[in-house]
């Protein structure tokens, strides 16, 4: 460093670096070539990650052949899609035989988005029962508690992954089926990536598989004394990518051209194991994953991006909960702020439940700081479900939704205050005992179909 | 001191997480809590590869519970370091020494925290009440109604539930308690909270009982 630097104090480098900190003193050409790199490296999707790691599937075919696991696999009975992964791998999503593994924050907070599931899949005419599943018996990936409170461990969550999905793998059974019929299909964004990690670790250690097998075997989740695990995790969300073209073709009956849609991707649903998240060239330029951008730019809706694209929601476990502050601030600043101010957005789409809740919920408290923007939230399948004239309140669920979906709604050209009525006097129904539902409610009890 | 840092060490997961660090900040400067707190991944990951014992511990005293566990700074790191994931191990290590930063920091999510070992869930629907979260408004939800009635009208069955977010079987409870005994989850909740633990084993014990009189019921109904 020399005494021209205009920042430098002889002998301490610059302020606040300490004395061991140099200029670079870069031209402004080598300024651009080095954030070229940068941007190669960080901003866009790198292929030469994909050369350092390997596939975990390959490792889990080796062991199953060598007899130490039961891989559940994805057949043609599922009639799965094809797409791809961030690293080009391939990735089989199947788009029936679905087993319904539910989101403890979605079923209970945003209902509307299993709902809307659901109710694709009946528009499609699946059979209830051959076709889904939707049943009791499973618990949540309980990665939230784990996330949160540090209370919890690897073989705790590995245990309850391998439990779930063993009992997907068994339910097809109860109704007359071979074992393997249905196959996952995950809700939420937390579970998807947890689910991801410790498949990853399961293959990886043989001490954990050896530790979860006692687990297995004393409730019984053991298939010929083997661990069943499945050939691919697949989020909803996925299942949604893949069906968007046969959903905007199908099923839509609302011109969504009017409308400004911004998209927010759980992080757990691409920062972890983001090597296995979906990319597609068509999508804007295969360097954000494709998901719900994907079905807004389907159905036909303007996609419109926003500089905070990549940041996370702000929900924190733990945080949303006990540190709100924190919540709030950074949902509000960082996505709702920035996509009302540079997209003028009319709605944000999103794929989890911790998402929807977090940006959905804090619009509000922001008047008190004079934050006075608010944007619709809600899930992609919630949005794709209103564009194919699905019931705003009976089947998309929206009376829970903190933030204002009613412009939204108009918009899209369905009056809101005649869907409100008409749900009221559906409640007063409802009070009567008159139920509407989307199957024979017994298959939720593991009924026959 | 050592032991904390050999803990964290040893946990298998550490070598996934941690492959050396450039220094760049990368993590730091995509990172949301960084923007909040006194925090920075950089650092966490910093000290772990420089190995220095005590400031990690400090660390350990309040900074590892600002990480919102996003795992943005694990996409974006150059080494595929994952600051989150040692965080997570940070933090197991942290209850494991029964630590007072992690007592005080858990203490209010104590009320989710005996949802979610109890039940699997977590906000159910009858905690997402204006009285729980009045900074979320008055009317979180669009139409006025009674909480049962209004989940009666979701159109799927195991929705239509109240304390959880769906109707869980009996038998799916009791398989989760066992995966929390087996694999020590409740002895972690136990030097955390004590008081919190007896809550929670009084209601697993009931649950089991409930299990049990459920399974003799069966088969009274089988021998009839
Ligand atoms: S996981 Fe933690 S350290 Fe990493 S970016 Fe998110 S908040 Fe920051
Ligand atoms: S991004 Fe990675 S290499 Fe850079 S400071 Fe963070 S941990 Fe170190």
């Amino acid at each position: 460093m020399t005494d021209q630097t205009p920042n430098s104090t002889e002998g301490q480098g610059i302020a606040g670096h300490g004395s061991f900190f140099q200029q670079t003193d870069l031209s402004a050409e080598e300024a651009v070539r080095a954030t070229d790199w940068v941007r190669k490296h960080v901003d866009r999707r790198t292929v030469d990650l994909g050369d350092r790691m390997d596939d975990v599937r390959e490792h889990m075919y080796e062991l199953e052949k060598e007899g130490e696991i039961i891989i559940h696999r994805i057949t043609d009975d599922h009639e799965p899609i094809s797409v791809k992964t961030m690293f080009g791998w391939d990735k089989k999503v199947p788009t029936k035989q679905l087993w319904h593994h539910k989101s403890c924050g979605q079923c209970g907070n945003i209902p509307g988005y299993p709902t809307s599931i659901i109710w694709f899949m009946n528009e499609f005419g699946f059979v209830p029962g051959k076709d889904y599943l939707d049943e009791t018996d499973q618990t949540s990936c309980t990665a939230w508690n784990y996330h949160g409170s540090g209370i919890g461990n690897v073989e705790a969550l590995a245990a309850v992954f391998l439990r779930n999905f063993h009992q997907a793998y068994v339910s097809g059974k109860q109704h007359g089926f071979e074992l393997g019929h249905f196959f996952p299909l995950v809700h939420c964004g937390t579970s998807f990536g947890n689910y991801k990690e410790i498949r990853k670790y399961l293959v990886e250690s043989a001490e954990l598989r050896e530790k979860v097998t006692k687990i297995l075997g004393k409730l019984g989740r053991l298939v010929d004394g083997k661990l069943v695990i499945p050939e691919e995790i697949i989020h909803y969300s996925e299942w949604v990518h893949v069906m968007r073209n046969r959903i905007a073709s199908d099923l839509q009956k609302i011109d969504v051209s009017n409308i400004r849609a911004t998209s927010h991707v759980a992080c757990h649903y691409y920062k972890m194991v983001h090597e296995d998240a979906v990319y597609d060239p068509t999508v804007l330029g295969g360097n954000r994953t494709a998901i719900i951008t994907s079905v807004a730019q389907a159905l036909g809706a303007q996609v419109i991006d926003y500089s905070t694209w990549y940041d996370c929601c702000g929900f924190g476990f733990r945080h949303i909960i006990s540190e709100r502050e924190f919540t709030r601030s950074f949902t509000m600043d960082r996505k709702i702020r920035v996509a009302r101010e540079e997209a003028n957005a009319d709605v944000m789409l999103a794929n989890d439940t911790g998402c929807v809740t977090t940006m959905d919920k804090n619009q509000w408290i922001g008047r008190a700081h004079d934050k006075n923007f608010s944007i619709p939230i809600m899930a992609d399948v919630q949005f794709a479900a209103l564009a194919c004239g699905a019931d705003p309140f009976k089947i998309v669920q929206l009376q829970w939704h903190a933030s204002p979906c009613e412009d939204l709604v108009e918009k899209m050209g369905i009056s809101w205050s005649e869907a409100k009525s008409t749900f009221q006097e559906y409640l007063k129904e409802v009070e009567a005992g008159n139920i509407e539902y989307l199957y024979n409610p017994e298959l939720a009890y593991g009924g026959k179909a | 001191m050592q032991q904390i840092y050999d803990d964290i060490r040893g946990d298998f997961r550490y070598d996934h997480e941690l492959n050396g660090c450039l220094n760049c900040g990368i993590c730091t400067a995509t990172c949301p809590s960084a923007q909040f707190y006194d925090y920075s991944p950089r650092e966490i990951v910093q000290l772990l590869w420089t190995e220095n014992v005590e400031q990690i511990y400090d660390a350990m005293q309040e900074k590892i519970w600002a990480c919102a566990q996003c795992m943005t700074c694990a996409a974006r790191c150059p080494f595929k370091n994952s600051p989150g994931g040692l965080v997570a191990i940070m933090r197991e290590v942290a209850i494991k020494h029964e630590m007072q930063s992690a007592k005080d920091v858990l203490r209010p999510f104590g009320r989710v925290m005996l949802k979610l070992i109890t039940t699997g869930n977590q906000l159910s629907p009858d905690m997402i009440q204006p009285d729980h979260f009045p900074d979320w408004g008055p009317n979180i939800q669009k139409v006025e109604g009674d909480l049962l009635t209004l989940r009666k009208a979701i159109p799927v069955k195991t929705l239509q539930t109240v304390e959880t977010a769906w109707e869980v079987s009996l038998k799916t409870s009791v398989e989760m308690y066992t995966i929390w005994e087996m694999t020590g989850v409740l002895d972690s909740l136990e030097l955390m909270d004590e008081n919190l633990f007896d809550v929670i084993e009084d209601f697993i014990d009931e649950k089991r009982e409930d299990y049990e009189d459920w399974l003799e019921e069966q088969e009274e109904e089988d021998d009839d």
